[in-house]
């Protein structure tokens, strides 16, 4: 059995988030589940870079300097985001195939709750690709992709 | 037990005043807010110190409250957590000159009393200031040795007067590039100088010398060469240093100051009592604190029996821009040369820091040229557009970022003006809002007169044509009323008229014998350059003053 603590801290990622189509429940995903696939989408090259995304969300969305409303605007963009889906393939994002998660992204692109979205998850998704080797999402093959020396001395801890 | 001295805030306005008393052997405690790191804590991590904001508090905890007033007089209101809107800087032992690019330039003569010399601007409240710059000159000149300012001496027609020749420590390595700036000013017929930087080059007064590791503004110092308050004086001293010691209040009599109240990390509450108070806690907040420690002999706050303190707030004014320098535009030797990393580009403009325009003599600025911060992730972020202002992901974006960082590299560079003291800009405190020690928090109420604007406009067009000179593609800038919070000042103005000034000329408060406020609140106008080297000084001719009156 989960206990309490795990659970708090499986917490943000884990959470259910309700998508709806008109006024009725269409379905839930989690923020865990969305991110995986979006942010995949959004940068691939991470993946060739060997980033591990995922762990970079686990890390940052648990950081006391990320504010609740950070947060709190990550889970209602993955809410609009599938919403979308819903509206334009009957279908959540996560279970659409490429070409068509490409076109919701597209559309969500065009308002400007989605643009701040993707320029916030595009942000974690850099901050995970260029983080120092020491927070362990990382080993510096971004910093070789970009010829970026970087500043010494590098940290000895993680900043969490 | 009773100090001599109570310093509260460890910055440039404190540090000179720990370090003469108690090197004099006068009993001092600094009382900082902040936590006590040291070269060995400090590293490279932009996530950290860029992305997380490490060195500054978590705004749910402490904020502001931002008034902003437009021309018409309306008045929009900020909660500072709620719009992640920051006006803090370094909270730590030596404060914000941790992390500061250190930058250093005099005041000018005129710039001690620009009423008099320029004139009166309307809806502006320009004072002279009580003191000269021949009385000033002595202790930039104290700075230059004490904290260790480099650079290489060369004339322009507004280089201020000078006791001594040449800085004691030579220019720091410059990047190729700055031979294509210089010869550009040449053309243009531009006085440019290497920019002084308070760095050391080598190794000195028991610090180490400039490591160049390629990140130096925002970010705190691992080798000592960055002259911060900590590490060039709080570090070679023994004035007891209290970290995470938050001044809530200050008691007095009618006439003098007897103790300051501190939370500890617990809050847990501590008194210490001294002969001598010394405010230096920031300017915005040395304001705070005075009005929030009123009593029975001052209802309106300490030192504030003229209602002056917060009054005549000023930011320096001014903005930012660049130019892009790309590869298809150059041969193989400067891309080599363009790309060299960890190299100062060191160089200031002053050639108009007065001016002429219309017929109309202005008090102009200055401009300094650095490259582009090399933090990677603030880089990247700013590919995330097209031309068309779209935003981009994917394959489009890798290509984009990775064309970008790696065969172009942009020069920016910083208009440094005088913010013009005003009724509209200054500091109160609200009256509900609290922060996570249950004291109220400041309000920044935020006005830029017009003419900042026009003057900063004015200097920015003079870099603009640099850049042009030197080739450079995607040339952009803005001027404008937004203020940099790193450069703050005013609020607590010292004059000789105890009607419009809350200090006097020695930076002891009108109303209080034993409360001096050293940070850079006591400034009535800025000048046209960052604040930190006049601050410095400022506050080693304090020191002298309170040396003699302990004596």
């Amino acid at each position: 059995m989960i206990n309490r603590r795990k659970f708090l801290k499986a917490g943000f990622l884990s959470s259910v988030i309700f998508i709806s189509s008109g006024c009725e429940l269409f379905s839930v995903t989690t923020p865990k589940e969305t991110l995986a696939i979006l942010q995949n989408d959004l940068f691939p090259h991470s993946k060739k870079m060997g980033t591990d995304v995922k762990k970079y969300m686990q890390i940052v969305l648990k950081h006391s300097k990320v504010s609740d409303a950070d947060k709190k605007f990550i889970k209602n963009g993955i809410k609009w985001l599938n919403e979308e889906a819903v509206l334009l393939f009957d279908s959540t994002y996560v279970k659409l195939p490429s070409d068509k998660r490409q076109e919701v992204l597209k559309s969500i692109s065009k308002v400007k709750w989605g643009r701040s979205f993707i320029y916030d998850n595009l942000t974690y998704i850099m901050e995970a690709n260029f983080s120092d080797p020491i927070y362990g999402v990382a080993d510096g093959q971004g910093w070789k992709w970009l010829d970026f020396n970087t500043g010494l001395p590098q940290p000895k801890k993680a900043y969490l | 037990m009773i100090y001599d001295v109570c310093i509260i805030g460890s910055g440039a306005g404190g540090s000179p005043i720990a370090y003469e008393l108690s090197n004099a052997g006068f009993n001092v405690v600094v009382l900082e807010k902040g936590k006590y790191y040291k070269e060995e804590d400090f590293s490279k991590d932009e996530l950290a110190v860029s992305r997380r904001d490490k060195f500054i508090p978590d705004l749910k905890d402490e904020k502001h409250i931002i008034n902003e007033i437009d021309e018409k007089g309306d008045i929009t209101r900020f909660d500072g957590h709620e719009y992640s809107w920051s006006f803090w800087n370094g909270s730590m032992v030596g404060g914000s000159s941790n992390l500061m690019s250190g930058y250093f330039h005099r005041l000018k003569p005129n710039d001690f009393k620009l009423k008099s010399v320029y004139g009166e601007i309307e809806g502006a409240n320009v004072e002279d200031w009580p003191i000269s710059y021949e009385e000033m000159e002595p202790f930039y000149e104290k700075v230059e040795r004490v904290v260790g300012v480099s650079g290489n001496l060369t004339k322009h027609k507004f280089l201020e007067p000078r006791s001594t020749s040449q800085f004691p420590y030579v220019k720091l390595e410059e990047n190729h590039v700055t031979k294509w700036f210089d010869k550009a000013c040449e053309e243009l017929n531009y006085e440019s100088f290497a920019t002084p930087r308070a760095v050391l080059p080598m190794d000195a007064l028991k610090r180490n010398g400039c490591s160049y590791s390629n990140f130096c503004g925002s970010y705190a110092c691992a080798t000592g060469a960055k002259g911060s308050a900590r590490a060039a004086l709080l570090q070679k001293c023994n004035a007891k240093i209290i970290p995470e010691a938050f001044v809530y209040k200050l008691s007095s009599d009618d006439s003098k100051v007897n103790s300051a109240y501190y939370y500890d990390s617990d809050k847990k509450s501590h008194t210490v009592k001294a002969k001598i108070f010394v405010l230096a806690a920031q300017a915005i907040e040395s304001s705070r604190l005075l009005l929030n420690s009123s009593n029975k002999h001052f209802p309106n706050g300490l030192a504030n029996s003229n209602k002056q303190v917060g009054k005549n707030l000023i930011f320096s004014a001014g903005g930012s821009g660049e130019g892009r320098f790309d590869f298809k535009n150059l041969d193989k030797k400067q891309q080599n040369e363009l790309m060299q990393t960890g190299l100062f580009f060191n160089r200031s403009l002053q050639n108009d820091y007065e001016f002429e325009k219309d017929g109309k003599r202005y008090k102009g600025g200055t401009t300094d040229f650095l490259f582009e911060h090399q933090n990677l992730i603030s880089r990247v972020a700013r590919e995330f557009y097209d031309d068309n202002g779209d935003i981009i992901w994917g394959d489009a974006l890798r290509d984009k970022i990775h064309k970008s960082l790696t065969t172009s590299r942009r020069l920016s560079f910083e208009v440094f003006n005088d913010w013009l003291p005003t009724d509209k800009c200054f500091v109160s405190v609200d009256d509900k809002e609290r922060d996570k020690y249950g004291v109220n928090v400041g309000v920044i109420n935020l006005y830029g007169h017009p003419h900042d604007l026009e003057v900063g406009e004015h200097l920015a067009q003079k870099a603009v044509n640099i850049l042009k000179e030197m080739g450079a593609d995607d040339i952009d800038y803005s001027i404008s009323s937004s203020p940099p919070p790193n450069l703050v000042a005013g609020g607590c103005r010292f004059g000789d008229d105890p009607k419009t000034s809350v200090l006097d000329k020695n930076c002891k408060t009108h109303d209080l014998d034993n409360l001096y406020v050293t940070d850079a609140s006591f400034m009535p106008t800025g000048g046209s350059v960052p604040y930190t080297w006049t601050i410095y000084a400022n506050s080693f001719r304090v020191a002298e003053i309170i040396k003699k009156e302990l004596s």
